[in-house]
């Protein structure tokens, strides 16, 4: 966290925003357009191919289990990645667990964003007691294993999406609450809050209209890579069975039942971590293609 | 040294505050939450008359502010509770070993035999050299992958080296840790049969879990190292040292690598602390190794509050220490840093 202080010096005043300006150069990168590619080709396809297929992610065939995917001997056009213990298309149930998995971490990186900005900037920016206090929740937050606070909380209530997105939600938001802090810091001594006060601006008008708009160059890169981070734990959550339970699919619950056929049907638990990898490696490329921007645009460093 | 001294002791103080919270958040979520571990322990057949009595014999049923100032009390003398669920020989104490089926008396006296439960203390430490191991072999298998990877990349900015660190960084923090390890169970051990894994019954089954920890953690070094090397070099220094004519090679090592590692000592105080404590928990589970991250796991599935409590105050403290101990060795290493 300590590197995200420095953010004091982005060359400023040519008109076009520093967030703009970030997202131009990310743009003229080869591995944020590969990442956007792919990344959209798969959604793409999680959004339209479950409703266009004859194959429902849910129905059982007995007469089709345990077939193989295209590439190996045995395998049919008709099911691309192979059908697991049940006769469920793997290619369906992957692009369905796609959906959900990417729609709770999209939902609780949203959600962990807001409130840890809003906690952030007022901690930074009031400071005094609130300061301390929310420094201290973060701290002890951070030193609890994500892991252990999941399994505590999820392995008592039947877990729905709500209850996955909220545990994501109270793992993740320390880390922007923090960042946001240290900007809100920096910030409140430049000139132009200065001259906010001078000129009457009230604290509220000065956090939400002058500092808020600093916080998102140097955090976007952050909510893009906990994308990725939130759906590998969203996966783990249904791997260790306290996701969202089957018959709905996720990566990892489609993971977790397959796991017993790993040596004569390797496909079955391996297929759907094929399709996370893919949608990861793409939301992966774009998050750190975006960070090399900001490093370039802040630091004049590549 | 005398600033050392007050340092040492401001932050232990905080880090206890720290510890302090945490165990309050985690005995609170544990009873706040519904699920009652009588229950489970003695499993549905028991009348609800049965459940209660235990329970109190627990002392579950005082209010949570009296449990919490109880346990911190014994705590603090060490005594952090016996598991519900773990006997004393490492057998699990399941409904029907502690509860018997038909006669009363049989079934006391075997329950009374039974029910010598195994100390939290014990728990933990019969699986920390296990865990220690595995997260050492990780450890050293991270570095050797991500430093020379790292430093390459910060010294060669945009060239192949760079890519290279970006390229694999970005594949490998894309790669779920249980899923990485499900392959390689399937690749390594059960097709090729080069090294044996699940379980434990021999140095060779640390190599893969240790694998699985590596990859997870190298990403974060090489992105940290390399970055942190590509600033250095564009310091003062590194021209005062080109004027001043001193070698190339005596300004990378003296003067870049010295003033780039203590950001990277910092990353191993938070990011990597915490990853390997997740880390461990999770590879430990799918390899079914005998450390403290499986006991855990089953602890938190069972709902044994002692144990999970015991592993978190363990958790926190170690990643309290962790951090105290990187402020320490970096302004060992600058001394321009205030203490």
């Amino acid at each position: 966290m300590a590197a995200e202080t420095g953010t004091s010096s982005p060359a400023r005043g040519r008109g076009e925003s520093v967030t703009r300006r970030m997202f131009r150069l990310a743009w003229e990168m080869t591995s944020f357009k590969i990442g956007l590619g792919v990344f959209t080709l798969l959604v793409g396809a999680a959004i339209i191919w479950p409703e266009l297929s004859p194959y429902d992610p849910m129905k059982i065939s007995v007469r089709e289990r345990f077939l193989p995917p295209i590439f190996l001997e045995g395998g049919t056009w008709a099911h691309l990645a192979g059908t697991d213990q049940l006769g469920r298309d793997l290619f369906v149930r992957s692009l369905v667990g796609l959906r959900n998995g990417l729609g709770i971490a999209a939902a609780a990186v949203a959600i962990m964003f807001v409130i840890g900005c809003a906690l952030g900037v007022i901690s930074g920016y009031w400071g005094r007691w609130v300061d301390i206090i929310l420094m201290r929740i973060t701290d002890a937050q951070l030193s609890i294993p994500v892991i252990v606070l999941a399994i505590t909380i999820l392995s008592v209530s039947r877990p729905n999406p709500f209850t996955v997105t909220a545990v994501l939600v109270l793992a993740g938001w320390p880390i922007y609450a923090r960042v946001v802090r240290s900007i809100a810091l920096a910030e409140r001594e430049r000139e132009y809050v200065r001259g906010a006060k001078i000129l009457g601006a009230s604290d509220l008008r000065i956090a939400t209209l002058m500092i808020s708009p600093n916080i998102l160059p140097p955090i976007a890169f952050v909510a893009v890579l906990d994308i990725a981070r939130m759906m590998i734990f969203e996966a783990l959550f249904g791997f260790l069975g306290i996701g969202i339970q089957p018959p709905t699919p996720t990566f990892g619950n489609i993971i977790a039942d397959g796991y017993k056929y790993l040596v004569n049907s390797w496909w079955i638990p391996t297929m759907p971590g094929v399709f996370l990898i893919l949608t990861l490696i793409s939301i992966n490329l774009m998050g750190a293609s975006l960070e090399r921007a900001r490093n370039k645009l802040f630091k004049g460093i590549v | 040294m005398a600033f050392v001294l007050t340092f040492l002791i401001r932050r232990l103080a905080q880090g206890v505050v720290i510890v302090l919270l945490v165990t309050f958040l985690i005995f609170t979520l544990l009873r706040v939450i519904p699920g009652d571990p009588v229950r489970i322990m003695l499993g549905p057949a028991t009348t609800q008359a049965v459940v209660e009595a235990r329970a109190q014999e627990l002392g579950l049923r005082d209010s949570i502010p009296e449990q919490f100032v109880r346990y911190i009390a014994k705590a603090v003398q060490g005594d952090f509770g016996e598991s519900y669920f773990i006997g004393e020989t490492g057998i699990a104490l399941t409904a029907q070993n502690v509860v018997g089926g038909k006669g009363q008396d049989t079934a006391t006296e075997q329950r009374e035999a039974k029910m010598t439960r195994a100390g939290v203390l014990k728990v933990i430490a019969d699986g920390l050299p296990y865990t220690l191991m595995l997260a050492g072999m990780g450890l050293l298998f991270t570095l050797l992958m991500a430093v020379p990877l790292g430093i390459a990349a910060g010294l060669n900015q945009e060239k192949w080296q760079d890519r290279l660190a970006f390229f694999i960084g970005s594949v490998f923090i894309s790669l779920p840790n249980f899923w990485l390890a499900l392959v390689l169970i399937l690749l390594i051990t059960a097709r090729a049969g080069l090294l044996p894994s699940i379980g434990y019954k021999g140095f060779g089954y640390v190599i893969l879990p240790a694998i699985v920890l590596a990859v997870e953690l190298a990403p974060i070094i090489i992105r940290g190292l390399s970055m942190s090397i590509a600033q250095a070099l564009q310091a003062g220094y590194v021209s005062g040292g080109i004027v001043r004519g001193l070698p190339w090679r005596q300004i990378i090592v003296r003067h870049v690598l010295r003033n780039s590692s203590i950001p990277m000592l910092n990353l191993f105080g938070v990011q990597i602390g915490g990853l390997l404590l997740g880390g461990v928990f999770v590879t430990e589970f799918v390899f079914d190794y005998p450390g403290v991250g499986r006991s855990t796991v089953q602890a938190v599935l069972q709902r044994d509050f002692p144990v999970i409590q015991g592993v978190a105050i363990l958790a926190a403290s170690i990643l309290v220490l962790a951090n105290i101990m990187v402020d320490l060795a970096s302004t060992f290493i600058d001394r321009r840093l205030k203490f």
